[in-house]
């Protein structure tokens, strides 16, 4: 008998769909409890996003104290509750005086810019080659994912190492360098999706019709593969924030007089034994925007996901 | 066989309750017949008719939120409600045995057929020492032709049919009281099912089994099963002896799939059409009394009310009130439907010249060895303006690939294909994308074929968007799309709709309404209807007559189903292995067979007449190569 697996594309009628459609018209949908959950992250991530990007526009409404204003009789002083502490300065101050408060406000301005803008870059730039190399297929696509694997195979935090080197500080080539080394992501994961929707017969019909190659792309797939793209674009903004804080806590991405939370962990590294809170607090604004960032791409990946949404009759 | 008085399997008053939400609804409800040692059920209905349903109630399978409110259901002579969930379990396999549908996914892909074998067995009981033996001893009694080379392979090596034989061999290696086959031929060819269906009956004979076969072919059930029970929307609407249901269908619904399903012999009549479609599980609430009654065609205010159950003297059963019995449907049932007109020879739509498709597959580490797969031997066709042409044939025959050719998805590897005169093999494009709109697809698969996130009417209108057609305002395109919405028959509050909120019959209505909006002179429909139930189908088949006798529409209709190309087309063409076997005007070649293998796809399809023997004898003993 002739092996099905060789034989034509597309050619096994598929007759299962009449009889898988019994079981569906007469199944209940899956159990609510786990979606329950997921919807919770949704909210609770969206929550955090929300609230850390307020804090980045309104710092300088809601800073007590410029963020560079050195106070050099309250030096090291801890935060307010505790012994020793002063009401001016809520969350205590770092070696040179500075408010910890206001810094973090700040820090926060360039976490989120760096979060969106280079999450942005990384994503468009990465799904348009992966649409493209999903798309047509073939040496297109050979090529495109050659270059993901030879760009994937530098240690990535060598090549943003790197790159800062030879561009310089400043917040524009961290946002770059952080698009160089992660567009990867995009594309690896949006290839493997525009894949799967090209198999779909709506793409054929539409080039039947004699649409145009880009065409087809805006308007058939990337509608396809956005939610994906949404969701990874809010996987990005964690990894963003990640890297850009590692960046600065060596002195490599914003010139000395910003304020960013990697540089406030730098500096309190040296006074960690006298004061923990300098440090402490920026972490945890770091650990806080990152699960929001995670929580949040992990509830769009279920929102977003028509597999997951009820039918509507 | 011998019919045993000694019950199996018996329901009584059995109700299946979903809890939808707050909301209560009878899923099943009040089922009742019993099922003998030896005997075969036939369980039929369209889908969403809880045939499956009712497999899993058997099983004890059931899905959350569903319990058995009322009845009493028992299995050789234990109680099944009242055995703890354990325990059932346990029956599972060896006591009650089961045969899906889709054999390919069914065997685990990283097992031999030894090692799923092998388990099998040792849940079974059996000693490693005896193991190899019964397994060899099950796969020979279900005719495979080398057991021990069938063991040492895995499911992707062997064809579906061979696949369900050993899914076969292994339901029957626990000698089971009952077996629950679960539409265990629709995913195979018509020549493969009576393979496998004529093994099904040979072994449930040898082992007196009591079997329930999931259906949605009633003639089928007919042929194979001893009893036959129809189901519609949760109820059991018909109960009785196959040949009796099948010859006087009792029950309207009972009907209406009898006469929905085209002939392949006798006389040519018009499909009649059900109006609306079965009630989705939400909806059952609203309907306490006949739940068929508002399709039914002679129900009457009662109906709504009350459902009646009567009894003939042989057992024949029916749920349904007096008014619906008296068969006043008959007559549009048998409405005659004038043959095909024949086609004069003007200048052909589309002509494949001599066009041949062979696939090339690189092999070895740097893909040296080139080996060629002819898909299409050299192939001519000539469609003329509004003629129906079918190809029949098995899958993997070659009849997609012609389609192929047709829509230009694949270019010839020698010969030609001309459409409306002009070579489009060798053409300018701009010539090649004229040409190009004439011929239009609908594609199998309605539910991959139209992009979720379109509403219906820029599905419909998609083909104005089309480069080098002049941009068409909102307006003009609102009215295309109201025109073709009639033009199929979908409802008019549906352009506003999205895919998902259309049920399979009015999906494959969009499809077709799509392939029109660029009125083209031919329409390529590879197996359109093989998805869809019955009723759908025998709509879906009406509306193409319409388009085709309005617009004179030629229609390439690319099927495995030879009663629905004998109900739409005047010629048909026979393929195998990439070849034509036999052409010529439809009546002919169905009625006086030529060729040995139209002969073999004929005999594959069970007859009209239950006292025709199916399957045939000779096929049983045909091997599979």
């Amino acid at each position: 008998m002739v092996d099905k697996s060789s034989s034509l594309p597309a050619s096994l009628p598929t007759l299962s769909s009449a009889a898988t459609g019994a079981a569906g018209a007469l199944a209940r949908p899956a159990p609510k409890r786990g979606r329950r959950l997921r919807s919770l992250n949704l909210w609770l991530g969206a929550a955090i996003v929300l609230g850390v990007a307020l804090c980045a526009i309104f710092a300088p409404w809601l800073a007590p104290h410029d963020p560079l204003d050195q106070d050099l009789l309250h030096m090291l002083s801890p935060p307010a509750w505790m012994a020793g502490g002063d009401i001016a300065f809520p969350l205590g101050t770092d070696s040179l005086g500075r408010d910890v408060l206001s810094r973090l406000l700040y820090g926060s301005r360039i976490a989120l810019t760096v979060a969106v803008v280079a999450a942005l870059g990384a994503g468009v730039f990465g799904s348009l080659l992966a649409i493209v190399a999903g798309y047509f297929g073939g040496w297109v696509d050979r090529a495109i994912s050659y270059l993901v694997d030879l760009w994937m195979s530098f240690p990535p935090v060598v090549l943003s190492l790197v790159l800062m080197v030879s561009l310089g500080v400043g917040i524009e080539n961290v946002i770059l360098s952080i698009v160089l080394v992660d567009w990867t992501r995009f594309c690896r994961v949006v290839r493997a999706e525009v894949m799967v929707v090209r198999q779909r017969d709506y793409v054929l019909a539409a080039q039947l019709m004699n649409f145009s190659h880009l065409r087809i792309m805006l308007r058939e797939i990337l509608p396809a593969a956005l939610p994906l793209m949404i969701t990874l674009f809010s996987l990005e903004m964690g990894v963003a924030i990640t890297v850009e804080a590692l960046l600065s806590f060596i002195g490599l991405s914003v010139p000395a007089n910003v304020t960013a939370w990697g540089v406030m962990i730098a500096d309190a590294r040296i006074s960690m034994h006298e004061s923990m809170s300098g440090l402490l607090f920026p972490v945890l604004a770091i650990v806080i925007t990152v699960l929001g960032c995670n929580l949040l791409g992990d509830g769009l990946r279920v929102a977003l996901d028509p597999r997951m949404r009820t039918k509507g009759n | 066989m011998m019919p045993n008085s000694e019950s199996v399997l018996s329901l009584q008053g059995v109700t299946l309750t979903a809890n939808l939400g707050g909301q209560s609804v009878s899923a099943l409800r009040d089922l009742n017949f019993s099922l003998a040692r030896g005997r075969v059920l036939g369980v039929v209905g369209e889908s969403g008719a809880g045939k499956s349903m009712l497999a899993r109630l058997i099983s004890g399978l059931l899905p959350p939120g569903f319990d058995v409110t009322s009845g009493a259901m028992r299995f050789v002579g234990r109680d099944l409600l009242a055995i703890p969930t354990r325990q059932r379990r346990e029956l599972l396999g060896r006591q009650i045995a089961f045969i899906p549908q889709e054999p390919l996914t069914a065997l685990n892909p990283l097992w031999t057929i030894a090692d799923t074998f092998n388990e099998h067995l040792t849940r079974l009981g059996v000693p490693s020492s005896q193991r190899l033996d019964t397994a060899l001893r099950f796969l020979e009694s279900v005719q495979l032709a080398t057991p021990a080379q069938m063991l040492r392979r895995y499911p992707h090596q062997l064809s579906g049919g061979q696949c369900q034989r050993v899914l076969i061999a292994m339901a029957f290696a626990s000698e089971p009281a009952l077996l629950i086959a679960d539409e265990p031929t629709t995913a195979l060819d018509v020549v493969t099912q009576t393979r496998v269906m004529s093994m099904l009956a040979e072994q449930q004979r040898q082992h007196a089994t009591a079997v329930v076969l999931i259906t949605h072919d009633l003639r089928l059930a007919a042929h194979v099963c001893d009893d036959v029970a129809v189901m519609y929307a949760g109820d059991l609407v018909e109960y009785g002896p196959a040949r009796d249901v099948l010859d006087t269908p009792r029950h309207p619904y009972t009907r209406a799939l009898k006469y929905a399903t085209p002939d392949l012999t006798g006389p040519r009549r018009r499909l009649p059409v059900l109006k609306q479609q079965m009630p989705g599980l939400s909806a059952l609430a609203d309907l306490p009394g006949c739940r068929f009654a508002p399709r039914c065609p002679s129900a009457d205010a009662a109906c709504s009310h009350a459902l009646q159950h009567r009894v003939a003297p042989n057992g024949h059963r029916v749920s349904c009130s007096a008014a619906c019995e008296h068969g006043a449907d008959t007559a549009e049932l048998q409405a005659a439907l004038p043959p095909p007109t024949p086609v004069d020879d003007a200048s052909p739509v589309a002509e494949l010249r001599e066009a041949s498709l062979t696939y090339y597959t690189r092999s070895g580490l740097f893909g040296q060895h080139k080996t060629g797969f002819d898909a299409v031997k050299p192939f001519s066709l000539k469609v003329y303006p509004g003629e129906f042409v079918g190809i029949v044939g098995e899958s993997g025959s070659g009849k997609t690939s012609v389609a192929r050719l047709l829509m230009g998805i694949e270019q010839p590897t020698e010969g030609r294909v001309l459409i409306a005169g002009a070579d489009v093999t060798h053409g300018t494009p701009k010539q090649v994308r004229r040409a190009r709109e004439q011929v239009q697809i609908i594609f199998q698969d309605p539910q991959s074929a139209l992009n979720p996130r379109r509403s219906v009417e820029r599905l419909l209108t998609q083909a104005l968007e089309a480069a080098g057609l002049p941009a068409v305002d909102a307006a003009e395109r609102r009215k295309r799309a109201l025109a073709l919405q009639s033009d199929v028959g979908l409802p008019a509050d549906c352009l506003t709709r999205f895919p998902t909120q259309l049920s399979g019959g009015q999906k494959q209505r969009v499809n077709i309404g799509r392939a029109l909006c660029a009125a083209p002179a031919l329409i390529v429909a590879d197996e359109i209807v093989s998805g869809l139930d019955v009723s759908v189908q025998a709509q879906i088949l009406n509306l193409l007559l319409e388009l085709g006798r309005e617009h004179q529409i030629a229609l390439l209709l690319i099927s495995h189903d030879l009663s629905v190309v004998r109900y739409l087309c005047s010629r048909v063409l026979v393929m195998r292995r990439g070849e034509v076997v036999e052409q010529g005007p439809t009546e002919e070649v169905f009625s006086n067979p030529k060729h040995p293998y139209t002969r073999t796809l004929i005999e594959a399809v069970p007859s009209d007449d239950a006292r025709i023997a199916w399957p045939p004898v000779a096929a049983g003993e045909a091997r599979a190569a």
